[in-house]
């Protein structure tokens, strides 16, 4: 899926073993915003594993063999913060569930009453507007940096997408504070560090020393001089007020290197966007993947959001001197 | 002896930005901040240009700058900003401090390479 627009939308792990309501759900998801990612019975917690980026589960009462209550109950275990929308045949509500199954489970619908559904999911993943303005900019902000980073690739994005999910996994992280009138939070890239490895192995990708192979030290240099580039068009585009300095909270940010995952503390939906990096040289050679996070987690005010309009300064090219 | 000194944490951009101009003749050096930069500008009288990044850790470009008009009373070397910066007030402030010129980041060398040679008296 490639889309070079603003729309919004958010991924859905769908466990249902059923063809009839898998149509039913697809349908539903094309009309909502969201995108299905389905799983066989026995690898649902391997795709858990391996999508970082869900907002939901959305899981069949019957599910394997009617177990899925008790699947709903080992995937809370392992992910509570992602929440669990569970189909049920005959009533749409968790009434006759115990107090501890009502906390594993978000919401129940039925497949007669969808509309629950919708409206669970509208509060819990489309909570937080983000303006199309932003998500746009984002986008064309970020590929320009990646595109001036890494030599000789073309890029692409998937939709951007929520992600309801209070930590987020993953292994090489570069992040920097944004700080407005409107918005105040992390921009956070994320990668795995052997796959730049890789690709920066051949010496058209590396802004390397001439001789010298990438190391980590280069890969961090690399991903945090990217950071640094769309934060700094990120604040050229977007930032015109700073913060009011009287009103400057901070949470902790947890990172857990043991499980390798990183926690901004915040329940609200995350922005997330997938890009794909491909050699324009070699289109034989595997893509990379780069995630990129907007957590606004201590501060978001959309109603004053304010895009900055070209000035004559800006009228100069990025690269351009500008002499005084 | 160098006739530039290529002053930002990022050690991609200061490889890339010094790479290319050795490949241009010039002779190089670098810093990793504007503390450094000041005592690298202090212990080479031949340094004629300074390009260099505004956001560091320890001491900003825009400090940097300042002190060497300041406390090293240094008013002839030039100073150019390579940078993701494209405030106004940042300008102001770079222009106070007597800077050359600004470049908004990604670096292009083919288009600052005669502009720099003439800076650096090369």
């Amino acid at each position: 899926m490639t889309a070079e627009n603003s729309t919004l939308v958010s991924k859905v792990l769908v466990l249902d073993s059923d063809d009839a309501e898998r149509d039913n759900i697809k349908a539903f998801c094309d009309a909502n915003g969201l995108v299905p990612v389905k799983a066989q019975a026995d690898n649902a917690l391997a795709v858990l594993r391996s999508n970082v980026d869900l907002g939901a589960i959305l899981l069949s009462e019957c599910y394997s063999e009617c177990g899925g209550i008790a699947a709903g109950r080992a995937i809370h275990r392992v992910r509570p913060e992602l929440p669990i929308f569970l189909r049920r045949t005959a009533t749409p509500n968790l009434d006759d569930f115990s107090e501890a199954d009502q906390r594993v489970f978000r919401a129940a619908y039925t497949s007669d009453t969808m509309h629950l559904l919708r409206d669970a999911i509208g509060v819990s993943l489309f909570s937080r507007a983000y303006p199309n303005a932003l998500v746009r900019g984002i986008t064309e902000v970020t590929k320009a940096a990646i595109e001036g980073q890494f030599k000789h690739v073309s890029v692409e994005h998937e939709a951007p997408c929520l992600v309801k999910d209070r930590i987020i996994f993953g292994e090489l992280f570069s992040m920097i504070p944004l700080e407005s009138s409107w918005c105040r939070g992390y921009m956070m890239l994320q990668s795995e560090e052997q796959q730049l490895l890789s690709f920066l192995s051949t010496e058209a990708f590396g802004p390397s020393v001439e001789g010298e192979e990438a190391n980590f030290r280069e890969i961090n240099n690399l991903l945090g001089e990217t950071t640094n580039m769309v934060w700094g068009a990120f604040k050229n585009r977007f930032i015109i007020d700073a913060p009011d300095s009287n009103r400057l909270s901070q949470v902790p940010i947890i990172v857990n290197h043991r499980h390798r995952y990183i926690s901004f503390g915040s329940e609200d939906p995350l922005l997330c966007v997938k890009y794909r990096l491909h050699d324009r040289r070699d289109a034989s050679r595997e893509s990379i993947v780069l995630y990129q996070w907007f957590a606004f987690s201590l501060a978001w005010s959309p109603d004053k959001f304010k895009e900055n309009l070209p000035s004559v300064e800006s009228l100069f090219d990025s690269g351009e001197l500008e002499m005084f | 002896m160098a006739q530039i000194l290529v002053v930002d944490d990022s050690s991609t951009v200061r490889n890339e930005v010094s790479e290319f101009l050795k490949k241009s003749g010039l002779v190089v050096s670098t810093a990793v901040d504007g503390r450094d930069g000041l005592t690298k500008l202090q212990g080479d009288p031949q340094i004629k240009l300074i390009v260099s990044d505004v956001n560091m850790p320890n001491m900003d470009g825009l400090t940097m700058a300042e002190k060497i008009r300041s406390e090293l009373n240094n008013q002839t070397v030039n100073i150019v900003m390579l940078t993701t910066e494209n405030s106004p007030i940042m300008k102001e402030r770079g222009k106070a401090a007597g800077i050359k010129g600004w470049i908004v980041k990604p670096f292009k060398g083919d288009a600052v390479l005669a502009t720099f040679k003439k800076l650096a008296g090369a």
